[in-house]
């Protein structure tokens, strides 16, 4: 590797046909009806280690909130730079983020703290329009 | 990183609890057996990206449910709000004859130029219905804001209601922005940032009906 490396984390094969230069290549849409979350090359590839709640909890398990882990995301720096997006009443300094419009989620999270946001690359899909 | 809109604007939803504020932000239904994780928590805002004659618009709605029970909505979600929906139910008439406190409250907490429309929710609901649309007209004359109409529940009406208020502000701050500096080469009091002349597609979730 040349001295010029940069940050950029290792894209998994499955997700090479989307990123381009780190960022989201395509169109990023709700997996449900097709909103459109994000546009193209707006958004950066990170990975991380986070939990994040299931979208449907079972509602045997009360009082407990099932989750799992994901390491895939999307970065957006500026809340703005959604096209179209929910966000949550806080908890515990998070904000879920959710379809704006069939309310799906939570397909990412917000940082109260770092006022970034991260979406889950695999509760979205990615299209060109 | 750059910008890629035109405006943004913060509008809030207001009127008595129950008048479906929080329906016209949240469309969610679940079914028996799993409980959405994002209905339990509820909204808070939402970020929607509109077109408005070839300008790149966004708007953060943010929803005051839980807070009407103070009767006033707390200065912070005034703040920097350029709109206001002021929504009631045509099946409750409390919450007709409670717009007028509303209003009250905004002129007492909000910015002087905050652009207002009035909603009738739940128009649906025919039989149940205790207020009728020319009363609504009639306030709306009264102090000259717009009304519509609307049925959070059809989706009848919400998203046009959306569109005419932001385009009221766009309008109101254009002129303003025409006024201080003719060349309209400065920005004025909002977020106006590059011109989009690129058209985009109608989105879906334009409605049927037309204003008042």
């Amino acid at each position: 590797m040349s001295e010029v490396e940069h940050k950029e984390p290792p894209v998994a094969n499955e997700l090479k046909d989307y990123i381009e230069d780190g960022k989201n290549k395509m169109i990023v849409k709700c997996k449900f009806c097709g909103s459109k979350i994000l546009d193209k090359n707006s958004a950066t590839f990170i990975t991380l280690q986070e939990q994040l709640p299931l979208m449907l909890q079972d509602s045997k398990q009360e009082g407990e909130v099932q989750s799992e882990t994901i390491t895939d995301f999307y970065h957006v720096e500026n809340m703005f730079t959604f096209e179209n997006i929910g966000f949550t009443h806080t908890v515990a300094n998070y904000k879920y983020l959710s379809c704006a419009d069939c309310d799906a989620g939570p397909v990412g999270y917000y940082n109260m703290d770092t006022k970034h946001s991260y979406v889950a690359i695999s509760r979205i899909v990615q299209g060109d329009n | 990183m750059a910008k890629t809109y035109d405006y943004l604007f913060k509008l809030l939803l207001i009127g008595d609890s129950g008048v479906g504020k929080t329906s016209i932000l949240f469309r969610f239904s679940e079914d028996a057996f799993n409980i959405s994780f994002i209905s339990t928590i509820g909204i808070d805002f939402k970020i929607r990206t509109i077109d408005l004659d070839g300008k790149k618009v966004k708007l953060q709605i943010w929803d005051t449910a839980g807070q009407e029970r103070f009767r006033t909505i707390t200065t912070a979600y005034y703040r920097g709000s350029m709109g206001i929906m002021l929504v009631y139910d045509v099946t409750n008439e409390k919450s007709f004859e409670n717009i007028k406190n509303w209003i009250r409250n905004i002129e007492e907490n909000a910015s002087a130029d905050v652009e207002k429309m009035i909603l009738g929710n739940k128009c649906d609901l025919e039989a149940k219905r205790q207020v009728s649309k020319e009363r609504g007209e009639q306030l709306a004359v009264e102090y000259q804001i717009k009304f519509i109409e609307t049925s959070a529940k059809d989706s009848l009406n919400v998203e046009s209601a959306f569109y005419t208020l932001a385009r009221d502000i766009k309008a109101k701050m254009e002129k303003k922005q025409e006024a201080s500096n003719p060349a309209g080469a400065r920005s004025g009091g909002g977020h106006q940032l590059r011109a989009n002349e690129q058209q985009r597609k109608p989105t879906s979730w334009l409605s049927r009906c037309s204003l008042l």
